[in-house]
Parts: C-alpha cells; sequence; structure tokens
C-alpha cells in the first residue's frame, strides 16, 4: 500500500517537475504561470491591459496571416459558386428589383414620417460615428461567437458601438485595442438583446442560439401562437444600448406554432459570410419644438409630399407597363390563331389543287381510250404501213390529234 | 551523402510536424471545435497534444504549448490561460501514463486520455463559468468530449502512419 503511494507520487513529480534536456520550464512552473495570467486578467491592471493587447494586437494579424491560404480558397470556392448560380440569380434579381422599387419608395414615406414623429417626441437618436472594419478572423469557438475586425482605438472605435451588415444588426464591440477591436455576435448564448416583436410590439429579451438563429429568452407575452404571418424582430431600444428599430431577424409561423416552448430568430443575416461590417454610435437629437424644427418639419413634409408623388407616378408606369403587356399578350394570343388558320387554308388548298390534277389526268385517259377506239386504225403500225407502235409517246399524239400528223 | 540529406530534411520535418500543427490549427480559422454542426465537433488540439506527449515527449515542447495555448485563447477571445492551463494539464496527464506505462497499449491510452478530457474541460468548464460568468452550453460541451474521445484512435492511426512512412522511408534508404 505504502510503495504504491510513493511510486504515485513519484510519478507525479517525475511528471510535473521533470525538465527535458532542451526545456527550460517545468511544467509546474507554466501551470502556474497560466494560473497567474488568469488572475491578473480577472484584475484591471493598465500594465497587464497593455500587454494583453499588445499580445492579442500581434496574435490576431498572425492568424489573418495564416488564415491567408484558406480564405483564399474559400473566396474561389464561393466565386466559382455564384458564377454557376449567375443566369438563375439573374432571373430572380430582375424580378425582385421591380417589387422593391415600389416598396423603396413606401418605405421613403415610412421613414421620413417616422422620423418627424420621434422628432415630436424627443427619441430621434442620429449616427454620430460609422467607420467600415474588415473582418480579419471569424473564428468562432463554443465559448463565444465573435469576430476581430480591422479597427481598434485608433480609428475611435470605443467599447459598446453596434456592428452592422448593410442595416441589419450583427453585434457589439466588446473589446478594443489599439489596432483592432472584437465584436460579439447576437447569436453568442452571452449576447442579450432587447428586442420587440412586429406586429403587435411585443417586448422580449433574445439570447444567441445557432449561427443563424437566436432564442427570445423573456417574452411578456407568450402567446404568440395566435399570429397568421411571420414576426419581425426588432431591437427596442430599450436601457439605451442599441438604437431602435433595427432589424434582427424574424420568428416563423410554421414553426412557432410547432415548438411552443421555443422562439426562434431566424437571422436576416448569415454571420459566417461576414467580411464587411459597419461599427456605427448613435446618440440622441436634442429637438424641441421651435421655429427651426416647425421649419424642418415642413420642409420633411414637403419633401414626404414629393415622393408621394414620385410613387404614385411609378404607380402608374407600372400600372401601364401591365397594361401594354396584357395588351401585346392578346394581340400575340390573336397572331398565333390567325398563323394556325392560314396554314389550315393553305393545306386545303394544295389538297384541292392535287385533286384537281388528278381529275385532268383522269379526263384525258377517258378522252384517249374513246378517240383510240375510233382513230386506231389510223395511227397503229401493221407490217404494211409505217405509222406508230402502240403504246409509244408518237402513238398517243396521233391518236388525240385523230390521225396521223403530217409534219 | 544525398540520403544523409534527405534524412535530415525528413527528420527536421517531421520533428517541427506536430508543433506546426499545432499552431495552424490554433491560428487558422477552421476549427473542428466549432464546424458549424450543432451535434459535432471535437478538440483537434487537445488529441495532437496528448498523443505527442505520451508518444514522444519531445516533439512538442511545454513552452510553445504554453505559446499556443496563449495564442488560441486570443484568437477565441476566452480570458488568456485557459487554453494554457488545460493543454498543460493534458500534458502533465500524459507524462504521468508515460511514466507509468511498461508496456504501452492504445486502448489504456485511450481510456486515460477520457479522464484527462473529463479533468481538463471541468476545469475550464468551472473557471469559465464560475469566474469569468461565460455562459455556456453544458450539451456542447459533452458532445465536443465524446467526440474528441472517439477520434482519438483515428488521429493516433493517421500520426503514427505518418510517422511510420516518413521516418521508415528515410532509414530503408
Amino acid at each position: 500500500m505504502e510503495k504504491s503511494r510513493d511510486d504515485f507520487v513519484i510519478a507525479i513529480r517525475s511528471a510535473f517537475l521533470k525538465k527535458e534536456t532542451q526545456q527550460r520550464f517545468s511544467l509546474l512552473a507554466l501551470i502556474f504561470f497560466s494560473i497567474i495570467f488568469l488572475i491578473l486578467g480577472s484584475f484591471n491592471f493598465k500594465s497587464v491591459d497593455y500587454l494583453k493587447i499588445t499580445l492579442k494586437d500581434i496574435v490576431y494579424r498572425v492568424s489573418f496571416i495564416a488564415s491567408v491560404p484558406e480564405n483564399f480558397v474559400k473566396k474561389n470556392y464561393s466565386t466559382l459558386n455564384n458564377h454557376f448560380n449567375l443566369y438563375d440569380q439573374n432571373k430572380k434579381n430582375i424580378l425582385k428589383i421591380e417589387s422593391l422599387q415600389l416598396k423603396d419608395l413606401t418605405k421613403k414615406i415610412i421613414t421620413l414620417e417616422n422620423i418627424k414623429y420621434k422628432k415630436l417626441i424627443d427619441d430621434y437618436f442620429i449616427k454620430v460615428n460609422e467607420t467600415y472594419a474588415k473582418v480579419l478572423i471569424d473564428k468562432q469557438s463554443p465559448f463565444l461567437r465573435s469576430v476581430i475586425i480591422n479597427k481598434g482605438s485608433k480609428n475611435n472605435i470605443k467599447q459598446g458601438m453596434i456592428a452592422l451588415d448593410e442595416e441589419y444588426l450583427v453585434g457589439k464591440v466588446v473589446e478594443v485595442n489599439f489596432l483592432t477591436s472584437r465584436v460579439l455576435l447576437i447569436s453568442d448564448i452571452n449576447s442579450k438583446i432587447p428586442v420587440t416583436l412586429q406586429p403587435g410590439d411585443k417586448q422580449a429579451i433574445m439570447s444567441g442560439l445557432d449561427f443563424q438563429k437566436g432564442v427570445l429568452q423573456y417574452t411578456k407575452d407568450k402567446e404568440l401562437n395566435t399570429y397568421d404571418k411571420d414576426l419581425l424582430v426588432l431591437t427596442s431600444g430599450a436601457g439605451g444600448i442599441f438604437k431602435s428599430g433595427i432589424p434582427i431577424g424574424k420568428i416563423k409561423v410554421a414553426e412557432n406554432i410547432l415548438d411552443k416552448n421555443d422562439k426562434v430568430v431566424h437571422f436576416f443575416k448569415d454571420f459566417s459570410q461576414l467580411q464587411y461590417v459597419k461599427i456605427v454610435s448613435y446618440s440622441k437629437e436634442s429637438g424641441t419644438i421651435d421655429m427651426s424644427s416647425k421649419l424642418t418639419t415642413k420642409m420633411m413634409n414637403d419633401k414626404i409630399a414629393e415622393t408621394n408623388q414620385q410613387n404614385e407616378n411609378l404607380r402608374i408606369l407600372i400600372e401601364q407597363k401591365k397594361i401594354a403587356e396584357d395588351i401585346k399578350k392578346k394581340i400575340e394570343e390573336e397572331n398565333d390563331i390567325l398563323k394556325n388558320e392560314n396554314i389550315f387554308l393553305q393545306n386545303a388548298l394544295l389538297t384541292e389543287q392535287k385533286i384537281n390534277l388528278e381529275n385532268e389526268n383522269e379526263i384525258e385517259e377517258i378522252k384517249f381510250f374513246k378517240l383510240k377506239k375510233i382513230y386506231a386504225v389510223k395511227c397503229k403500225k401493221t407490217f404494211y404501213n409505217k405509222l406508230y407502235k402502240e403504246g409509244t409517246k408518237e402513238y398517243r399524239n396521233c391518236i388525240l390529234k385523230k390521225g396521223i400528223v403530217k409534219n | 551523402m544525398n540520403n544523409i540529406n534527405n534524412y535530415n530534411l525528413l527528420g527536421k520535418i517531421y520533428r517541427y510536424m506536430p508543433m506546426t500543427i499545432l499552431f495552424l490549427s490554433v491560428l487558422n480559422e477552421i476549427d473542428f471545435n466549432n464546424l458549424g454542426l450543432k451535434y459535432f465537433s471535437f478538440n483537434f488540439s487537445y488529441i495532437l497534444i496528448f498523443y505527442y506527449s505520451v508518444k514522444k515527449s519531445k516533439g512538442l515542447g511545454y513552452g510553445l504549448i504554453f505559446i499556443a495555448g496563449l495564442f488560441n485563447d486570443a484568437v477565441v477571445g476566452i480570458p488568456i490561460g485557459i487554453s494554457s492551463l488545460s493543454y498543460l494539464i493534458l500534458c502533465g496527464a500524459a507524462a504521468y501514463l508515460r511514466n507509468i506505462t511498461l508496456r504501452p497499449s492504445l486502448m489504456k491510452d485511450w481510456i486515460f486520455f477520457l479522464i484527462s478530457l473529463f479533468i481538463v474541460n471541468s476545469i475550464s468548464f468551472l473557471i469559465l463559468t464560475l469566474i469569468f460568468n461565460y455562459e455556456i452550453s453544458f450539451l456542447d460541451q459533452i458532445i465536443n468530449i465524446i467526440f474528441t474521445f472517439l477520434f482519438f484512435p483515428f488521429f493516433s492511426y493517421i500520426f503514427s502512419f505518418i510517422e511510420g512512412t516518413m521516418i521508415g522511408r528515410v532509414y530503408v534508404k
């Protein structure tokens, strides 16, 4: 018993304390170093922060360089894939553009009206800082779903700024280094976003679930299954972290009915395809109702009216285009019918001509046989005359001309 | 002379291969730890470190493993020191196994690897949740441990195959 304990101690001591020939530190020393790093990291010492920032900046750059071949392959694969899908995509895009043109104008009107009303209630946020950043590293971990961007405190990036892809919410800046920053994606389990569900204006808190999904954790109204349309998920602006109305995703009705416990949010953006993000911060615009704001309101009203007019014009044009297309379609149909009739008549004419020809031949034959009975003696070759042999062309001519034809 | 040069070159490649693979797996964007599949992930670094620490103690230096851990933490975005600690505990477990083993067998290594995985993951899980207040999916962790455990013999075979073909050929020459 005593011996086996000794063996265990010796083996452990050898494993953790023994140094190999080329090793400078024992395993135990390095484990202590790691623990010291962890302890120092949990406190906010300035010197340690600087060390961490420097280390992270270097590691991010090295990781970016190490990922170049892999990114090259990924990019080429994506390009090739897009190339093959180009034709189908183009057809779809043309259809989409037509429908979106009309929606765009309607959206403009609603936005302008929205701004007007928000200004009235003193809740209008404006962008104060907007920077575009490239995604350097997109290495996801089981602990943290985040991306590294190539802008840091040098570019006025601050902790808490919002990351957008187009106008969709991507995440929040959680770590700022001198040259780089880390954006915590909304798909991370640790990100808690105050959201509002539209239509219905239901308030909730959303957390990350999956690469493409989030989940509503705290919903005031549990009975969301009564809705027959997909629910839009937008930031609510509660808590003042995010501006209200930034689109995030949607809750599909079909899934909602099936799964009553978890309200799964499908994000609008694919976070695995992020290349560039927009880092923005918002601040509230002070807008009291004075003379200048009245002027602004008037200007906005004019703008709304102008946009409304444009919208109407566009609608009329689209209607006209539709009518023209209908007429074109009808003419084409009539044209097809006429073409078919023409072909049918031509066929009938040809058949008639054929029958006529056959009849003419028959009539000629009958005439020939009738004349043959009478004039055969005058045309037929015998041993005492030099007329025509029966069956020849000359014999037939002779019969038809009622006797011998002298040259 | 040519053979000696070949030996040196292949020997050097083989010597630095585990470390190169470890650093590439840590720095690259492709991470087996998070492939985007819901019920599939495994920790390739753990397999690599454990295999080379058990089989060839000089294959991976502790100092470089420590640095690789720091790099991994920086890239992944978790508190700096956790991966280093996990890697080094794994190295310690492997070194202990190497010391007590008289007749090496894959089955024993495999079982010991499972125990080590439980210890290492429990430590990192506790540190992240209790000290740093991270929210971690317990199910994901279990899946990760199971697949890391299941893939160990497969990668052991691949590593020993590479060793056999590279070093074996040099000696045959």
